[in-house]
């Protein structure tokens, strides 16, 4: 699909909406982008980073939990005109957040910049960034379509994200919704640029202070490089045929088990002889009844550390427990590429996270 | 570290078990008003105890002498029978102060007192003349496990015909009377291992320390959440060097910690036929002296173990040491 006009991004300064307005910008030479700002400082790193191409960058400053994203009214005159493409990547990313507040972000969020994409004359493309685990606590295969809630979610994130895409599908835009899978680092060399659950769930696994994971060796748990799904939005969003499509960016059949998964982990940190001096026993995949068992008497002895250790852990873990195999039909149709394997970046990752102690000792997270 | 596996003909065996418990008890509640407990009534209630021994006028030196006494005189043992005392618990400076007192007896480790052993005199006063005596320390609630480990390879290597260990431990009086969520109790026990035993042979032992948890105070956090993992795959390597699997063993004979703690440890070790001695726990709260033998002769008595069941005992030491023992009853 040839651009007639130009794009329009929320969430530039994250993860996803950086990586998809670099892609854009140096596939298309001809590219011209308007970025919804909220935060001007972080707008400034994000150009920075980007280089020479932020040059075809026209920040606006907004923010999409307000009526009109927030617009000045000339300026979304201007975006209505112009505008033929919008990427909505801006998300509230937290697990931990109360459901109200995700809301007021993810789904609110995505009204908002529906309602300013409706008001698009020339609109020929609006991209949700949704999640694969939009499909909440379901398992089995899930396919690329609206599955229900009814499973219902394990955090609020997932529920506000299922709940932005029943909002997009209601419209008559011409919609695509994409859902990246957790992405743990940008590629094959296992570079990490936002340190999220999976990796802070990692770290209070790697100091020995969590015994057991809920779920089964054999379960499937999906992650992701955020190279792939950046790619692939970038061109999915100009594709006619993801029109009306929702599409998996994931490892779908690809994925690891949660026992290679695990197994890896305490491989690459059992290399670290003052890891392996600690003498720290590998946690235990256990059932989830057990894993209950085990957080009821940590709430019940009421120590303080422990019980914040599995509240941080509550809002992710009980995944890993929900097997599920994300169908990639669509996107291997509209991708040319398949997903890259975890088995390429998950070790590599992990050394990573070791060599820069979770970001602790290097501003690693964006 | 594990010992050799069992060839069926010469392991020793556990050739009596006594105990004894001060006179005194206290409830949960009792302890709870008297600023003994760290948790709430509830919690520990919920977690299985009811009540502990306390000891007020015994000293920990008195718990030892009567429970080896006691088993010498049920088991009719002759006291120059016994090759070997192995003592273990209550330092020396601590064993023959009554809890009251037992923070002046500390200062006794600055003076010449420090050599009066309660090993010494538990073989002059129980008359154990042919008995080679010493302690042993720093293993905790795994103290008299490791005893009959030591007691057993000694047997062994040395032909040693019996051997009687004797753990006695009590907390002073203001020392508090919970261990990471456990209540506990004054107590002593004796066991008397046997090179040559027909019943109850010590098949396999495992004995796991993690000297990173030295620190106990600091590194509370991280051992709470190893002690499931290690607990697991010290009591599989128990059953593996016993050449059993899983699905033998009969009975887990445990160390009186919380209901809740052995409920999660079922949960992750899987041991589909095997019941779980759990009478002792509220009746008598957990012992460092030697939980897992003071239940195995309440198992064996109340008819609960049958000759030849696989039996698999358990205790976690703060400090940090996992064990396990495997028994052939």
């Amino acid at each position: 699909m040839s651009v007639s006009g130009k794009v329009l991004v929320t969430g530039a300064s994250g993860l996803v909406g950086e990586g998809v307005l670099r892609e854009m910008l140096a596939a298309r030479p001809d590219l011209e982008v308007f970025a919804v700002v909220r935060n001007e400082l972080r707008w400034r790193i994000t150009a920075r980073r980007l280089g020479a191409l932020a040059a075809r960058v026209i920040p606006v400053s907004g923010d999409v939990t307000v009526p009109g994203v927030g617009l000045e009214p000339l300026v979304r005159q201007r975006i209505e005109r112009e505008t033929s493409v919008v990427i909505h990547a801006a998300a509230d990313i937290s697990f931990s957040r109360p459901l109200d507040q995700s809301r007021f972000v993810n789904t609110l969020g995505s009204y908002h910049v529906a309602e300013l994409a409706s008001s698009c004359a020339a609109l020929d493309r609006f991209v949700l960034v949704s999640s694969a685990f939009a499909a909440g606590r379901a398992t089995g295969t899930i396919l690329e379509r609206d599955n229900g809630g009814e499973a219902g979610w394990v955090n609020s994130y997932e529920q506000s994200k299922y709940e932005a895409e029943c909002c997009i599908r209601k419209t008559a835009l011409p919609w695509t919704i994409v859902r990246p899978s957790t992405m743990v680092c940008r590629g094959a060399d296992g570079d990490i640029q936002q340190i999220n659950a999976v990796h802070r769930a990692l770290r209070i696994y790697h100091r020995g202070l969590a015994a057991m994971i809920p779920g089964d060796r054999a379960y499937p748990f999906d992650v992701i490089t955020s190279s792939y799904v950046v790619d692939a939005i970038a061109r999915l969003a100009f594709d006619p045929a993801a029109l009306g499509e929702t599409i998996h960016l994931c490892s779908g059949r690809g994925a690891l088990t949660l026992g290679e998964l695990v197994d890896t982990a305490y491989e690459v940190w059992s290399e670290q002889a003052d890891w392996r001096r600690r003498g720290v026993e590998r946690a235990i995949i256990t059932d989830p009844e057990t894993y209950a068992l085990f957080e009821r008497a940590v709430n019940d002895t009421g120590d303080v550390r422990l019980r914040a250790i599995l509240a941080s852990l509550a809002h992710f873990i009980p995944q890993l427990a929900l097997p599920k195999t994300f169908d990639t039909t669509v996107a291997d149709r509209l991708l040319d590429e398949p997903a890259p394997s975890p088995s390429i970046y998950w070790k590599p990752m992990l050394r990573r996270l070791l060599q820069h102690n979770w970001g602790q000792t290097e501003e690693v997270a964006a | 570290m594990g010992f050799a596996r069992y060839d069926g003909q010469s392991s020793p065996a556990i050739g009596g078990i006594a105990y004894a418990f001060p006179a005194a008890s206290r409830t949960v509640g009792e302890l709870a008003a008297d600023n003994q407990l760290a948790s709430s009534v509830e919690t520990l209630e919920g977690f299985g105890f009811g009540q502990v021994h306390v000891a007020v006028e015994e000293t920990p030196y008195d718990l030892a002498l009567n429970a080896a006494r006691c088993l010498l005189v049920e088991n009719e043992i002759d006291p120059l029978s016994i090759g070997l005392l192995i003592y273990g618990g209550t330092p020396a400076s601590l064993a023959f102060s009554d809890h009251a007192h037992a923070p002046d007896a500390a200062a006794s480790l600055c003076t010449m007192s420090r050599f009066k052993y309660p090993s010494s005199r538990l073989q002059n006063e129980l008359e154990l003349n042919n008995a080679w005596s010493f302690a042993i320390d720093q293993l905790a609630c795994t103290t008299l496990l490791g005893a009959a480990r030591i007691a057993r390879a000694l047997c062994l290597a040395e032909g040693i015909d019996r051997a009687l260990c004797v753990s006695s431990e009590f907390f002073p009086a203001r020392a508090g009377r919970e261990a990471i969520f456990n209540c506990t109790s004054d107590a002593a026990c004796a066991v008397l291992i046997e090179r040559n035993g027909e019943r109850n042979r010590l098949v396999s032992a495992t004995n796991v320390t993690k000297g990173y948890y030295w620190d106990v105070e600091n590194r509370r956090d991280e051992i709470v959440a190893s002690y499931f993992p290690t607990a697991r795959h010290v009591l599989l390597r128990t059953i593996a060097d016993a050449g059993w699997e899983p699905g033998d063993v009969d009975w887990i004979i445990p160390h009186n910690v919380s209901m809740r703690s052995w409920e999660i440890l079922s949960g992750l070790v899987r041991l589909p036929r095997a019941r779980l001695f759990s009478h002792n726990i509220a009746r008598h709260g957990h012992t460092l002296a030697g939980d897992n033998f003071i239940n195995y002769r309440d198992a064996l008595e109340g008819g609960c173990i049958k000759p030849g069941q696989k039996i698999v005992m358990f205790s976690y030491g703060f400090g940090a040491h996992w064990t396990g023992i495997a028994v052939e009853a």
